[in-house]
């Protein structure tokens, strides 16, 4: 199965909650497309260094949590491990051990892969990548003189994706950068969408909506009391 | 974070100071893109009196500087490497593929990358440690394709004084012949027709003293002149 992990490595636009419930639910073989591979539980509070430790939300749940619960098969992702020696995270001490097998791929072509699978796009050509091991066993054709590589898109049997509001059709809107929370919306087989509040129909005006309704199939409402435990189900 | 000097060698650049000499070129207009690490120091160096767009591949154009004061931060308008910045008016959010639709269709001036290894052809390795089972790639391949300049900032040396900028780079490219600015913490250089040119040295080093800790062989021109902050 693969799953689309929504968001830009921050507790305030990662969907916790739904990472947590597929950390319940103990599925395994997952393939997981993040731009993150994440840091997992013990390293959750260097996310936001800048907070006073009382601020830090601990209901922060990253896609780390399933490689720390050997649930994962395969990362695609554009971060696979720590960005310094020292930093060592559950993804990368799976990929030390040969338990789970990475794609890495630059951000750009990432997204543009997720918005192809939503937007009904078997491939594109993109200037990315020639001249690097990203490129290596694809197609690479030239268009006005520039070597171009061959990417397809990434589909997904869920999406699981943070906003902030939603209406009872699904429609959402996000707070603060979208990331690939909208990107990745309508790119699964089901999208659910994890949310501060579901507003009623007609509270969110048609100039507002970022995601139309009809890419998203469920809809989560986040506790209004944090719960810092994810063996807790809702 | 700074490279501990050698006992011989002059005081190198503090990077507050580097991130001046690189934010120094940005012209009034332009949409520039900080990477993380060292150019994210670049937010609070802009120039005076220059309307800058900056751009973060989150879906974030348009921001100011980091805000120091927590209490003063809204949490949910980070750049890359989570940190908080000012919201200031015309700024906008988008989505991923979006904030990379903007950069690969080349709507950038400028991205400042950091660097693990630069070389002679502007080739550019910033994503894998030696050591590591696999890289970070980040946006770097698709902002120094997509920027209309690419700029590295980094040190000019490992930590254990192993030249960075190198005739060939030996770690995994990020993206081929991409970078013609290089600022690190002892001067500044152009990288053009397969060379690497000193323009600017720090205080207090000389050509020679800089070539020495550099493996790649540098063009050193007459008019070179001291690192300028404006």
């Amino acid at each position: 199965m693969t799953v689309h992990f929504g968001g830009f490595a921050s507790p305030f636009n990662t969907p916790s909650y739904l990472v947590a419930a597929v950390a319940r639910r103990g599925v395994k073989g997952l393939t997981a497309i993040s731009t993150s591979m994440g840091r997992g539980v013990k390293h959750r509070d260097s996310q936001s260094p800048w907070l006073p430790p009382e601020l830090r939300p601990q209901d922060f749940f990253d896609v780390a949590l399933m490689a720390e619960l050997g649930q994962l098969k395969k990362g695609i992702t554009t971060f696979a491990v720590g960005a310094r020696h020292d930093l060592i995270y559950p993804f990368e001490e799976r990929l030390a051990d040969g338990s789970v097998e990475v794609e890495v791929l630059g951000q750009g072509s990432l997204a543009e892969r997720i918005r192809a699978a939503r937007a009904g796009i078997a491939a594109f050509y993109t200037p990315v990548g020639p001249g690097t091991d990203v490129a290596k066993g694809k197609e690479v054709r030239d268009f006005d003189g520039i070597p171009h590589v061959l990417e397809t898109a990434l589909h997904a049997d869920f999406a699981l994706i943070r906003a902030w509001k939603a209406d009872r059709y699904g429609n959402l809107i996000y707070r603060g950068p979208r990331t690939f929370n909208e990107t990745m919306a309508g790119a699964a087989r089901i999208t659910i969408a994890e949310v501060d509040e579901v507003v009623p129909l007609g509270d969110l005006k048609p100039d507002q909506i970022h995601t139309a309704g009809v890419y998203v199939q469920r809809v989560v409402v986040r506790p209004s009391t944090p719960v810092s435990d994810w063996t807790t189900p809702l | 974070m700074s490279v501990p000097s050698n006992r011989n060698e002059p005081e190198r650049l503090h990077p507050t100071v580097m991130a001046m000499v690189v934010a120094r070129d940005f012209e009034d207009g332009f949409v520039v893109n900080l990477g993380v690490g060292l150019p994210l120091e670049c937010a609070n160096a802009m120039p005076p009196g220059r309307e800058i767009l900056l751009h973060s591949e989150l879906g974030l154009l348009g921001f100011g500087p980091v805000i120091g004061d927590h209490t003063k931060a809204d949490p949910y308008v980070t750049m890359v490497g989570n940190l908080p910045v000012e919201a200031l008016p015309g700024m906008v959010f988008l989505s991923h593929d979006e904030s990379f639709a903007m950069i690969r269709g080349k709507h950038l001036d400028v991205c400042v990358l950091g660097g693990l290894q630069v070389d002679v052809e502007g080739n550019l390795a910033n994503t894998q440690f030696e050591g590591k089972p696999a890289g970070n790639l980040g946006g770097a391949p698709d902002l120094a394709y997509g920027a209309k300049q690419t700029v590295v900032m980094m040190h000019h040396t490992t930590t254990d004084g192993t030249p960075k900028v190198v005739t060939r780079c030996t770690l995994p490219l990020t993206a081929p012949r991409c970078v013609s600015r290089l600022v690190t913490d002892v001067g500044v250089f152009d990288i053009r027709g397969g060379q690497i040119i000193l323009r600017e040295c720090a205080p207090g080093w000389t050509p020679e003293q800089i070539q020495g800790i550099t493996e790649a062989r540098l063009v050193i021109p007459n008019d070179i002149r001291e690192v300028r902050l404006m």
